[in-house]
């Protein structure tokens, strides 16, 4: 997030696309209620009816993957009503006018033809947002999940920068992150192009930095991501896939394509706390001790780095994460000798630039949100004060583009994906909980009361479920919350796992599969 | 204040008269639930649960004080109570859930404006130990809710019910539901799976077995993520017991509810 | 008796919420949310309220396995580790370092996925250490 959780609290206008806040952000969630009781004005733009719309003073239902242009005619808007931050746009940015070129293309009534919102409601959305004092725009996975992904991203960039929403209090673009610590997972370089604090792996610079601090001869080569570390294994390239803490077989898109590159592997390692469906293809299952039983830290959405306290200790036989790496680092060769988490914090901070002020002494209290570069540093609640991390900020001119599978004659039905309020991500965890598993029980198929009439299905009955990749069952819940024509399924429950359904196709650059789209066939069974 | 009640609290864990005083403790930046135990150097860190304003970092000690006693029934705990938290502590003696005699409560005094935000009828303990014994307050939030008129105060409940995100945390925070089985999951009575809850059933249920138990300490409020005025529907509830039955909730150890029966106990 | 409160984080979604962990002789009885922290206030979703219940399942693992025969067998964590080693090891020396890749894990601990991409890197020699920040 470019800005801090609680300053939402405090926003004059909140634009929430594509996340269902009160069920994957219940705190944030907190925070617009807040808001919304000193007199914001909420609006909600969702492809589903999700409860936070029943809040909104505006909710629109724009069609699946075509949020660009949605963005895009509220942008044109802007433009025409002369209600863009001049200022900001002429002091803080740059490119502007192709920007304006592309967006010229796209007056209320066409975003309205490609989105099905009503062309009015793109013209009130523009004006409540470009006239607040502060506007915050939150988003999550249905802004991200797409083909489109990073264009989507860039577009809700684009409409912060217009309007001078960003780089203030209670303003900014700010994506909420879902798993606990998958911020940190990127601040520590857990990812195939940077080291620690986004320090690209194809720099000498910072190859030669630190080939000098780990003592050791590095790649200038960019790694693989995950989708091609699973083309990998089917094609032989990659050999050997160590895997800790995810479940591939549940949470990548195409399940059967999944389960094969795993089945591949010459050596598949699985470290974990349950024996997930990933974990049954493995040859070796490392038992790994939960947040209970270490010390540690997490990164939330807003940058917070927070203390994880040891409680117990590791169940059974189980060892803490980072005892299980050391241990096979010094085993294989490279040696490793930190006795606790904070002598691995005290290395970070020497090579993590955002995180050089980050001791376990200063994390009591309230925690600290990076950059903090040093000691003396207080840390950052909000990003892009005075000047972007480039300088100035940056235009981008997007056109919309169709999701990569469109409905037809076959497959006439949209398929979307997304969680639950009592489910977590692949449900390891949360099936694991009987309070939790009783709460929601099963998998099911959202749909709406004129599609199921069509089918002939009533609530709770069994339905077919086929796309290109797949087929299962699942229960129906019909809903007027998805629209004709949409349906939607958790992607918590194995037994009904949508992911064997879902289209592959990703994202040039951020390689995101799009989890959002995929185009489905639906029959009663038998 | 908080000199009188490390005092109180050191004396009776010197004397050997209590295992452990369950209380509130300021570390590492934050104030939160902690059992002081006379293998502990000292009181350090002993406080009241004052952070920004008063009393805005209590927490549901009796809560805490069940599980201890359930673990080791034979042991006398201290416990830091305030008036609410005491009518708590009689209402569970009532219930069984806690045995008089292996309970020291060490009472505060609310100062005005925390008795005021919380519109308390007593906002001191019997047990007073620290603090001065202030007025009970009047039900104006309650009044104005009840100055609606029927259509319009059922509109308004609704309205907050529809923004309830099903944590149980109005339950869970609760030093007075300790029941095994929670009619909240029961599938018969409420729908399970889905948000918003059945609007109102879930709601009026669990105000229904507030009844006769709800002690008015409000931590349902305040734990509450989308700010539902919980309290003030417990309020309405235990007025109509009163109006009833006569009966107000924690006024008396030796008095049972009049609706003992709905949830089966002795 | 050995009765703590211990400040922890919450393991579920990124909001960060902070809360007590109610132990009582070595077994967690609930969270408490605090009511100092900046990002919870006090409050908890249901997940959070709940955070305790999947530490303590039967179905943890509590064992290394080994696959023996197509069946994963128990086995010390001895021979776990010195299989898993020796395994790399064959591997990085018959096709390469970037012959193996890593997942990490956006649900493990910032000093655990240091830890995890620093051997990748510097033990194994390759950059393909990617985790689920896109699913």
């Amino acid at each position: 997030m470019t800005n801090s959780v609680s300053e939402i609290a405090d926003a004059d206008c909140i634009l929430v696309i594509g996340s269902n806040t009160t069920s994957s952000h219940p705190l944030v969630a907190a925070r617009v209620f807040v808001a919304k009781q000193k007199g914001a004005k909420l609006i909600v733009a969702d492809p589903r009816r999700i409860p936070l719309a029943s809040e909104a003073d505006l909710y629109v239902r724009q069609n699946l993957g075509t949020d660009v242009a949605l963005l895009n005619g509220i942008m044109n808007v802007i433009i025409e009503n002369g209600w863009a931050d001049d200022a900001f746009v002429s002091e803080r940015t740059e490119n502007f006018e192709a920007f304006k070129e592309t967006v010229s293309q796209y007056p209320p009534e066409k975003a309205s033809e490609i989105t099905g919102v009503a062309a009015e409601d793109i013209i009130r959305i523009a004006e409540y947002y470009s006239k607040a004092e502060a506007a915050t725009i939150l988003y999550c996975m249905g802004i991200t999940q797409h083909t489109t992904g990073v264009d989507n991203v860039k577009s809700l960039a684009n409409l912060a920068m217009l309007t001078g929403q960003i780089g203030r209090p209670s303003t900014g673009v700010n994506p909420l992150r879902g798993q606990n610590n998958v911020q940190g997972a990127c601040d520590m370089g857990a990812l195939p192009n940077v080291y620690p604090g986004y320090q690209a792996v194809t720099m000498l610079d910072n190859q030669q930095k630190f080939e000098s601090a780990w003592g050791a001869r590095l790649s200038d080569q960019m790694g693989l991501t995950l989708p091609d570390m699973l083309s990998g294994l089917l094609d032989g390239s990659v050999r050997a896939l160590y895997v800790m803490g995810e479940n591939p077989v549940q949470s990548d898109p195409d399940t059967r394509h999944v389960q094969k590159a795993l089945e591949a592997a010459e050596l598949l390692v699985v470290q974990d706390i349950f024996l997930t469906p990933t974990a049954e293809l493995a040859h070796v299952v490392l038992p790994g001790a939960s947040y209970a039983e270490k010390d540690g830290t997490f990164t939330n959405t807003e940058r917070r780095v927070l203390r994880v306290r040891k409680s117990i200790d590791p169940v059974g036989d189980s060892r803490p994460d980072w005892e299980i790496i050391q241990e096979i680092s010094n085993r294989f060769g490279y040696a490793m000798s930190f006795d606790s988490p904070e002598a691995i914090m005290e290395e970070i901070r020497t090579v993590t630039p955002s995180y050089g002020g980050i001791t376990y002494e200063r994390l009591e209290g309230e925690g600290i949100q990076w950059p903090c570069p040093d000691v003396d540093h207080p840390g950052t609640p909000y990003l892009h004060k005075e000047t972007f991390a480039r300088g100035k900020g940056l235009f981008h001119a997007i056109e919309y583009q169709p999701p990569a599978e469109i409905v037809d004659e076959e497959f006439p039905f949209w398929l979307t994906t997304g969680r639950l309020y009592a489910h977590y991500h692949t449900a390891t965890m949360t099936r694991n909980s009987p309070t939790l598993d009783t709460e929601v029980k099963e998998g099911f198929l959202e749909i709406s009361p004129q599609d199921a009439e069509m089918l002939g299905v009533g609530p709770g009955e069994v339905v077919k479920v086929g796309s290109r990749r797949g087929e299962i069952s699942a229960k129906t819940m019909v809903t007027d919350r998805v629209a004709k024509g949409l349906v939607f399924m958790p992607f918590h429950f194995l037994e009904s796992n949508p992911n064997v359904l879902t289209n592959p196709a990703h994202d040039p650059i951020a390689k995101i599969p799009e989890f959002k789209v995929c185009a489905v066939k639906l029959e009663k069974a038998a | 204040m908080i000199k009188t009640v490390q005092e109180r609290v050191k004396a009776l864990l010197d004397s050997g008269e209590i295992a452990g005083f369950l209380g509130l403790k300021e570390a590492g930046g934050h104030i939160g639930p902690h059992l002081f135990t006379p293998e502990e150097n000292g009181l350090d860190g002993l406080v009241l649960g004052d952070w920004k304003g008063p009393g805005d970092a209590r927490y549901t000690l009796n809560k805490q004080l069940i599980h201890l006693a359930r673990a080791y029934p034979d042991e006398t705990f201290g416990v830091l109570v305030r008036g609410c938290d005491e009518r708590g502590l009689k209402s569970l003696y009532v219930w069984n859930q806690l045995s008089p005699e292996k309970v020291v409560p060490v009472g505060i005094a609310c100062p005005p404006e925390l008795a005021k935000a919380c519109e308390c009828s007593k906002p001191y303990p019997d047990a007073l130990v620290a603090g001065e014994k202030g007025e009970g307050c009047a039900q104006e939030t309650l009044k104005q809710v009840e100055a609606l008129g029927l259509a319009d105060r059922f509109g308004y409940w609704q309205k907050e019910f529809d923004r309830c995100i099903k944590c149980y945390g109005c339950r869970d925070v609760c030093p007075m539901c300790f029941c095994k089985e929670c009619s909240l999951e029961d599938p018969d009575l409420v729908n399970t799976g889905d948000v918003p809850p059945d609007n109102p059933t879930f709601h009026l249920t669990r105000a229904v077995h507030m009844a006769g138990r709800c002690i008015d300490c409000g931590l349902c409020n305040e734990v509450c993520p989308v700010g539902i005025p919980l309290r003030t529907l417990y309020k309405k509830v235990a007025d109509i017991i009163d109006e009833e039955f006569g009966y107000r909730t924690g006024q008396a150890a030796d008095e049972k509810s009049p609706l003992n029966i709905l949830a089966g106990a002795s | 008796m050995d009765y703590k409160t211990v400040l922890t984080t919450c393991p579920y979604c990124g909001c960060g919420c902070n809360f007590y962990l109610e132990v009582l002789d070595g077994k967690i009885l609930a969270p408490i949310p605090c009511k100092t922290s900046p990002t919870n206030e006090g409050k908890l979703c249901i997940k959070g309220w709940n955070a305790h219940e999947f530490i303590q399942s039967p179905n943890r693992l509590t064992g290394p396995l080994v696959r023996k025969n197509g069946e994963l067998v128990a086995v010390s964590w001895d021979e776990a580790l010195d299989y898993t080693v020796s395994r790399l090891k064959e591997i990085k020396d018959s096709h390469g370092g970037d012959s193996i890749a890593f997942f990490s894990s956006a649900k493990v601990t910032n000093e655990e996925n240091y830890l995890l991409q620093k051997f990748a890197r510097a033990g194994i020699g390759t950059n393909s250490v990617d985790h689920c920040a896109r699913l």
